[in-house]
């Protein structure tokens, strides 16, 4: 197994963005953006928001609920690829559900899911699993992003090859489905 | 360089349409998000591989979509003074015989979609050429029937975010004649008598909203565009964004001239990262070009777009939600009245219309509110 780093939040990349972003409109929602983005693990850990409340005057209390309300942001450590299953109805119809099931063949995937989590990373930190509500892509459904790369009409059998591949080729930094 | 005057205007509108219709062949690639799911992006790389090699004197361009994403990714060839041949379906295989054929006109059969002779850019208009009979015309097929492209006049036929072939088509020009020739009063008269409605659902006459804006007092107004499209099966604002990102700037422009602001704002989705990129882009452009920024066009007139990503929440696309989020907080729908053109973001005067909406203003002051609805003279 891998041993995986505590992640760590860095004060100057959070002084970077604030004096870049503090001022222009939609302020906090850029800043966390930024700050999830420069995080290694892409999330919002704890001591970073409690740091960026200092800083901007805002209180803890309205970041984190700015920050659970949007479902771009994460507050749990993710996976190195992320694999995003479009539920938006027309992907449905085409039958977006079983590429969802072949993902929930990951361990305790299904479980987290069913519970009522909207988003799932397996104990590796490898690969993260997350659904959105529609990618616009409807003409072409049902729709799967990895890595934020679009692919359209994709099947069970893609789903199922990626995931090996993830597991096999652990450092491919350039996974297509 | 900045554009301060007509003359500007025009010698740019030359060399645009000498982009579009230049006096070379070229092949363009629908790289819409829908086109690059389908592989389009390494269709353009192998295009140019193919081009490249056989060491041919033909151009190579990023075009947007052309509306039809369950055909992707359609490829354009245009041969001077031919129909331009919309091919559908591409894929590697055929790069070969496309790149062959394009010197003697011939093309693979089973790819040909349609052909295009001459084009209404409702700004402006275009003649190709006539000729290949044998293929039908683009208004021919099931598909396209009955369809007049308005706003999307421009979408796959030009290259997004390539402002000189924007303003090649006539872009640009209503900006103009809303500067020189018209009063904000006048604008807003215009749009209302052409009982342009909100294209963001609700259907709220847009004269009348901007009519109530510009009447609101305040030291500084906001135009916001609602870019946060969210419902399944709907992909329009994405197209328009990603296919002409210019009428969009042009409509907001004008927007803010008449109801006089100087601030806008774009809250678009996270979820459309071409979109947002290719936008970012072109505002920076306009800014280069003095279409946005200080003293526009070497007027009194000023106005900037920043842009607002949202964060994955779908009711961020209700109005008052929408501000909420802007302001750097949840994005909870807050009751009306008061309503935005008294109260917005911040407290001062906003106005909020959907993409769509701005994208039809150009149109509108192109060719006044008689043309876009006749049934209201």
């Amino acid at each position: 197994m891998k041993k995986i780093e505590e992640p760590q939040f860095d004060k100057r990349s959070i002084e970077e963005i604030i004096a870049l972003n503090g001022r222009k409109p939609g302020a906090l929602l850029t800043i966390l953006e930024e700050i999830q983005e420069s995080n290694e693990f892409k999330f919002l850990d704890r001591e970073a928001m409690e740091y960026l409340s200092d800083r901007i005057d805002i209180p803890l209390s309205r970041i984190y609920s700015v920050a659970t309300f949007y479902s771009f942001f994460n507050l749990e450590p993710q996976g190195k690829y992320t694999i995003v299953v479009c539920r938006g109805t027309a992907c449905h119809t085409k039958g977006s559900k079983n590429l969802l099931d072949q993902l929930f063949l990951l361990p305790k995937c299904k479980g987290a899911f069913e519970s009522g989590e909207s988003s799932f990373t397996t104990e590796d930190r490898e690969i993260t699993v997350k659904t959105v509500a529609c990618f616009g892509q409807c003409a072409l459904a049902p729709v799967v992003a990895v890595d934020g790369v679009i692919y359209n009409n994709v099947t069970t059998g893609q789903i199922k090859a990626i995931v090996k591949k993830i597991e096999e080729e652990r450092d491919n930094e350039n996974i297509k489905l | 360089m900045r554009i301060s005057n007509f003359d500007d205007l025009e010698r740019i509108r030359k060399r645009g349409l000498s982009k579009i219709a230049p006096n070379k062949p070229f092949i363009g690639v629908g790289v819409g998000t829908c086109g690059i799911g389908r592989g389009a992006e390494s269709l353009f790389d192998s295009f140019a591989r193919e081009i490249e090699e056989r060491q041919l004197n033909i151009g190579l361009k990023r075009l947007g979509c052309f509306g039809f994403c369950s055909e992707e990714p359609i490829v354009n060839i245009y041969i001077p003074n031919k129909p331009l041949i919309l091919m559908h379906r591409v894929s590697e295989n055929d790069i070969t015989p496309i790149v062959l054929g394009v010197e003697k006109a011939i093309f693979p059969y089973r790819n040909i979609l349609c052909r295009v002779e001459e084009w209404d850019f409702i700004t402006s208009n275009l003649t190709y050429g006539r000729g290949y009979l044998e293929h039908p015309l683009w208004n021919e097929i099931p598909f396209f029937k009955g369809q007049k492209k308005i706003v999307l006049r421009n979408c796959g036929l030009l290259v997004p975010g390539d402002l000189e072939e924007y303003i090649g088509v006539g872009g640009y020009y209503p900006l103009y004649r809303s500067l020189f020739e018209m009063t904000p009063k006048s604008i807003v008269e215009e749009v209302k008598r052409s009982k342009l409605r909100g294209r963001g659902g609700a259907g709220f006459p847009t004269g009348i909203k901007w009519e109530l804006m510009a009447k609101a007092v305040g030291d500084q107004k906001y135009i916001l565009c609602n870019a946060d499209e969210g419902d399944p099966g709907a992909f329009m604002n994405r197209n328009e964004i990603e296919g002409d990102p210019f009428m969009l700037i042009e409509g907001m422009t004008v927007a803010a001239y008449a109801m006089g602001a100087s601030n806008g704002i774009v809250y678009i989705r996270a979820e459309y990262p071409l979109a947002v990129q290719r936008l970012k882009e072109s505002i920076k452009e306009a800014r280069k070009k003095g279409l946005l920024g200080e003293n526009i066009f070497g007027t009194e007139f000023s106005f900037d777009i920043d842009i607002v990503e949202g964060a994955g929440a779908f009711v961020c696309g209700e109005e008052s939600a929408l501000i909420q989020s802007i302001e750097g907080k949840a994005g909870r729908a807050t009751p009306r009245p008061p309503y935005p053109s008294e109260k917005g973001i911040n407290g001062k005067p906003t106005n909020i219309n959907n993409v769509e909406t701005y994208c039809n203003i150009p149109v509108i002051i192109s060719k006044g509110w008689e043309w876009f609805c006749p049934k209201c003279i």
